[in-house]
């Protein structure tokens, strides 16, 4: 729910000296990203997406070095931040299950498929393993409905996912590095 | 002799699907991107001229001035495909006149593949094969309407998807189809003999189903939260960054190549017209994207006012029920839409469904198909969950009413809920979002809809969850009442 926000009251940020929107990745998006809007706030989101993809995740400070690059106030960086659900505001998993919920996926057997993801994983959906290598999620429509029941594994669509070919999946995804969207 | 019976299909090649094999034209399997080389040859199995190529975009742009080209679409009744059916043509004529020199200042095109509608997965056939074909249509669109920089908002969950768009505005930069100089190499268009650049920027979403409402989507791009705006000021007088802007499906902008091509008397001889007086026609095929419990699930090109009873059942399409299970219902079309009951299967596929049999319209077009044995509770309750969890927040009605739906949905299923939860769970989903409006979009009606039409076709189901509410008379009155 997009619309909860947690109270921020007296939390302390963790810092770290060197910053995560680097100088290259600023360079970078001056050149290509800022052009194409007509405000610099336009290019919120992709920025967020650049960071994103770099970390894995978008901690407090990197929101802060975003709001000061774009010129945006800090909290509304935080607000609109915490609104998209893709980007995680806490770390996750160096690989992300996500397994669809929505009504085509429900009615052709999708608890079979996160049941067999909870199970070769060892967690709960929305846990991550101790090992920090998966993050299961659960999704509303991931628009595959005609391979019902369907699955991201990173940024690869499995459809027609059985329990068999979801296990398969997770043991390819640990053998590669990270796929941070 | 059954209207479904007597049906045939009249356009019998593929329009929007001529490079992507579709049944019954084509196998799924040999399916691949169409990039920027194949997409300049004429397809081998047209049986429409050869469309595309950006070779339309050529003949648009040399022979015709941009009134002429909305005038066209206007004649063409294009009908929205992203789910409200509004005609495309008089959508584009509403944008402010241009000024005296000819332009009309700053102003945007916004394409919507923002697909989140669960149960719709129609434009990402298009994305993944066909890109261009959306690209010329962009560029047809952003002429007609004297736009300069067109954002392609694509939601997050398709990451493939964004990267062959991205792929293909670069191959149209590359070869100078887009760019500063003007389209197609800075050809000199009729709109004063100068060539009219264009500017097109993938735009990621992040995972928002309220984003693919169309001033969600602005708002998106303007780096917000995806919170849909009060109306009016329409997005064509005001839209992103408070400039004139147009939002079109990606399928829309689809069919505008071969409409431009073809002619709008040739598509006008496609699909259907209107079984009502004066209503606008649905003419044109539809990309229908079938899910659900069918023998083979997948999107399909059909004319609009198929049946969808042809549409499950012919062996050219879904070739019947999974298991050989008896049709219990479908959602009409993404799940907003509601349901269509077990005796609705002959419901004509068109932008008139809505009036005829009960649900909100045909939306995208893409059923999702339920055999006997599936539990319409559960439907419902998931439904309910999805709207209650992508609910915006914004405006009390929906952002309580669906949490509250979802509970009492929930306590239903699990047999826990009594009779006059039943009619809790009716009063809250007629009383948030519909006329005369207590949200600011949509997003309430669709949650409303559907929840009301499942409970409405399918009462018994209900009803057969609940515990009685014994009310009992004429006891318990008095000093002794507790």
């Amino acid at each position: 729910m997009a619309w909860i926000v947690k109270n921020s009251a007296g939390m302390k940020i963790p810092r770290r000296a060197e910053p995560y929107l680097t100088a290259a990745l600023k360079e970078q998006l001056t050149r290509e990203i800022l052009p194409r809007y007509e405000q610099k706030r336009g290019a919120l989101l992709p920025t967020l997406h650049a960071v994103q993809h770099e970390w894995g995740w978008l901690p407090w400070q990197a929101l802060e070095e975003v709001g000061a690059f774009l010129d945006v106030n800090p909290a509304e960086v935080w607000d609109t931040a915490s609104f998209y659900e893709e980007f995680w505001l806490q770390p996750k998993g160096a690989h992300v299950v996500a397994v669809c919920r929505s009504i085509a996926c429900e009615v052709c057997d999708h608890a079979s498929i996160t049941a067999a993801c909870k199970s070769k994983l060892g967690i709960e959906v929305g846990q991550t393993t101790d090992d920090g290598k998966f993050t299961l999620v659960e999704l509303e429509c991931l628009g595959l409905c005609e391979g019902a029941p369907a699955c991201l594994v990173d940024e690869t669509m499995h459809l027609n996912a059985t329990p068999e070919s979801i296990t398969k999946a997770i043991d390819e995804a640990r053998s590669t590095q990270g796929g941070h969207h | 002799m059954s209207p479904t019976a007597s049906w045939t299909a009249k356009t019998t090649y593929p329009v929007l699907t001529r490079r992507i094999p579709c049944w019954p034209h084509g196998n799924p399997k040999d399916r691949h991107t169409v990039w920027l080389d194949e997409y300049l040859r004429p397809p081998a199995n047209t049986g429409a001229g050869t469309l595309g190529g950006y070779e339309s975009l050529r003949k648009t742009i040399t022979t015709m001035t941009p009134d002429e080209v909305v005038e066209h679409v206007k004649k063409a009744v294009l009908r929205g495909r992203g789910g409200a059916g509004f005609p495309a043509g008089m959508k584009w004529s509403f944008l402010p006149k241009p000024d005296a020199n000819g332009d009309g200042g700053q102003r945007y095109l916004a394409i919507n593949a923002d697909e989140s509608e669960p149960a719709s997965f129609k434009d990402r056939l298009l994305m993944d094969f066909d890109p261009h074909s959306v690209l010329e249509g962009i560029a047809i669109a952003c002429y007609a309407c004297r736009i300069q920089t067109a954002y392609f908002y694509i939601r997050g969950e398709y990451h493939h998807q964004a990267k062959v768009m991205e792929k293909a505005i670069r191959e149209c930069y590359e070869r100078g189809i887009f760019g500063k100089q003007g389209l197609l190499q800075g050809t000199r268009t009729k709109n004063r003999d100068q060539a009219w650049g264009l500017d097109v920027h993938l735009h990621r979403g992040a995972g928002a189903y309220i984003c693919g409402e169309e001033t969600g989507l602005l708002e998106s791009i303007e780096g917000k939260r995806g919170w849909p705006r009060n109306k009016p000021p329409f997005p064509a007088i005001k839209g992103l960054f408070a400039r004139p802007t147009i939002i079109n499906n990606v399928e829309t902008l689809a069919h505008v190549p071969s409409i431009m091509e073809m002619g709008w008397e040739w598509f006008s001889k496609q699909g259907c017209d209107s079984t009502f007086a004066g209503a606008p026609a649905s003419w044109g095929t539809k990309l229908m994207g079938v899910s659900g419990h069918v023998n083979r699930p997948g999107v399909y090109e059909c004319d609009l006012g198929i049946p969808l009873r042809v549409l499950i059942e012919s062996k050219d399409y879904c070739n019947g029920m999974r298991n050989g299970k008896k049709f219990k219902g479908a959602i009409a079309g993404g799940i907003s839409m509601g349901v269509l009951g077990p005796d609705q299967m002959d419901a004509e596929m068109d932008f008139d469904i809505g009036r005829k049999y009960n649900v909100l319209g045909l939306g995208t077009a893409c059923p999702t198909v339920f055999d006997e044995d599936t539990d319409m509770v559960a439907v419902a309750r998931n439904i309910a969950r999805f709207y209650k969890h992508e609910s915006c927040g914004q405006c009390t009605p929906c952002r309580e009413g669906s949490g509250w739906l979802y509970q009492l949905l929930t306590r239903i299923e699990s047999g826990a809920a009594k009779t006059k939860d039943l009619d809790l769970a009716l009063e809250i989903a007629t009383s948030m979002g519909t006329m005369p409006g207590t949200t600011i979009c949509g997003l309430a009606d669709g949650n409303n809809w559907a929840v009301r039409t499942i409970m409405n076709k399918y009462p018994q189901e209900f009803e057969a969850r609940v515990k009685r509410t014994f009310v009992p008379v004429g006891i318990s009155v008095g000093a002794g009442a507790k």
